[in-house]
């Protein structure tokens, strides 16, 4: 006699969704059930084409952290829909795992939902549990993708770049090489070019005076 | 609101000026003037020959023939919301829009409004407010066979709140649409109103949009909130239920058309949890 657990119950309910709604809600009390089994039923939600749904699931995933990525990695790359939201769950983690699928996103995305979401990911990589070697080489990575997308054509992934150099910034020493490059590119987007919306000047500003207090 | 077909026709090479300019010139293919009007707008040209040769495709349009497969006003209607992209050069071009406000066709007429608007015309205040006139249930009516309405209301008061003259026989003729049964319409009327007197009112009434049941409804709120860059809003937008990319995009109206509180440490926080 083995019990029914309250995930496998919330499971069975998302499997059986039959409504929009339904589906919505169902996803909300799995993510919110913060247990690791959740995470495959959670990525198949993203290639549901129920936007609300996968919002919340790409919640739940992040919450999840490190223990969602396995099932992130393994979602269907020709499924460009879900992929796209496994992008922004991977930003969310952080997760080294997920660096490749993020450096690919920000660089060759068509749409800009995915690279701003890439942008803001490689910002915020996880790296503490690596050894330090290793550390400097994603960092360089992140920072050269990021440096690139400063001349991306669409405003919200400069915007985006704007604070995943803040971010990468202000978890390095100001001695580094890395950290002056970092703050070459902001003021790349402070730049008050006639193609250079004000939104992104003032958020590269923003991110200029945090670091100078730094 | 979003302009229904602003994209180009079909995916295409990317293009020089002198092409897009080539393309426009001639008048063999109406395809290639569509898409040689749609680049000029796009890439902001400043190229002298751009407004010139705009004005002369708005004037090519011609009276609707229903019979007749290819839609002869495309070409006018691009090169309309191109004149409307490229101000302060397309000033000259403003009377001939003031001519095309008065088309037949009603397409033609909402892409004349909308790009007067951007240029802030205010010689076209007189020629809006006598086409809303007769409020919702005149020009606000639906066309018998049709779901458009008899003047393209939305475009005709976005374009008032664009143009920003606050008078009272503007702000006599916006306010009844804010009782018309269409709530794209209402919200049209509240984004103006606001635009126009700042009243808090006006920005609640879109914030109360913002719940409606209907995707589209909330977006046209969030774009509506947007133009007018009411930051007392910011929250709202940000718990509302579409995609991350439009709050974006109405929160960044808020950073650059609006001021006082919230400052912009708090919207551009708001901005950061959304990518």
């Amino acid at each position: 006699m083995s019990q029914v657990s309250p995930v496998a119950e919330k499971i069975t309910a998302l499997q059986q969704a039959d409504s929009a709604q339904d589906l919505l809600r169902a996803t909300q009390e799995l993510a919110a059930s913060a247990d690791a089994s959740a995470a495959p039923v959670l990525v198949e939600v993203l290639g549901f084409n129920n936007p609300g749904a996968a919002v919340a699931a790409v919640e739940g995933l992040i919450s999840l952290g490190t223990a969602a990525v396995d099932a992130l990695l393994q979602l269907d790359p020709e499924n460009y829909g879900a992929r796209a939201w496994a992008v922004r769950a991977l930003a969310g983690i952080g997760d080294v795992r997920g660096l490749e699928l993020l450096l690919d996103a920000l660089g060759s995305d068509v749409a800009a939902s995915v690279r701003r979401a890439a942008a803001k990911g490689l910002g915020q990589m996880q790296l503490a549990e690596l050894p330090p070697d290793q550390q400097q080489v994603v960092q360089r990575q992140c920072l050269g993708a990021l440096l690139a997308a400063t001349s991306d054509g669409e405003w919200v992934v400069r915007y985006a770049v704007a604070v995943g150099l803040e971010l990468l910034a202000a978890g390095l020493p100001p001695h580094l090489p890395e950290w002056q490059q970092a703050r070459a590119g902001l003021v790349t987007l402070l730049a008050a070019a006639a193609d250079n919306a004000p939104v992104v000047q003032r958020r590269a500003h923003l991110a200029l005076l945090r670091l100078e207090q730094q | 609101m979003v302009d229904a077909d602003a994209s180009p026709p079909q995916a295409g090479e990317p293009i020089s000026e002198q092409e897009a300019l080539r393309r426009l010139r001639q008048s063999e293919d109406s395809s290639q003037q569509y898409y040689g009007a749609w680049w000029l707008g796009r890439m902001r040209s400043q190229h002298p020959e751009a407004v010139p040769l705009l004005q002369q495709a708005l004037r090519q349009r011609r009276p609707r023939d229903s019979g007749d497969g290819v839609e002869e006003n495309a070409v006018a209607r691009n090169a309309a919301r191109a004149l409307g992209k490229l101000a302060p050069a397309a000033q000259t071009a403003i009377p001939d829009l003031l001519d095309t406000l008065q088309d037949a066709d009603d397409g033609l007429r909402e892409a004349a409004a909308r790009a007067l608007g951007q240029l802030a015309a205010s010689e076209a205040i007189e020629a809006l407010c006598e086409k809303l006139a007769s409020g919702p249930a005149g020009a606000g009516a639906q066309q018998a066979n049709s779901p458009r309405l008899v003047e393209p209301c939305e475009a005709l008061l976005e374009a008032l709140g664009d143009i920003g003259v606050n008078e009272p026989r503007v702000l006599a003729v916006v306010k009844p649409f804010l009782e018309h049964e269409r709530p794209l319409i209402r919200s049209a009327a509240a984004r103006t109103l606001l635009q126009l007197s700042g009243e808090a009112r006006w920005g609640e009434l879109l914030v109360d949009l913002l719940d409606h049941p209907q995707l589209q409804v909330r977006r046209a709120a969030l774009m509506d909130l947007g133009a007018a860059g009411w930051r007392p809003g910011f929250q709202a937008i940000a718990a509302t239920l579409a995609e991350n990319s439009l709050k974006l995009m109405a929160l960044r109206g808020l950073v650059e058309q609006g001021n006082g509180d919230p400052g912009d440490e708090a919207l551009l926080a708001c901005m950061d949890a959304l990518l």
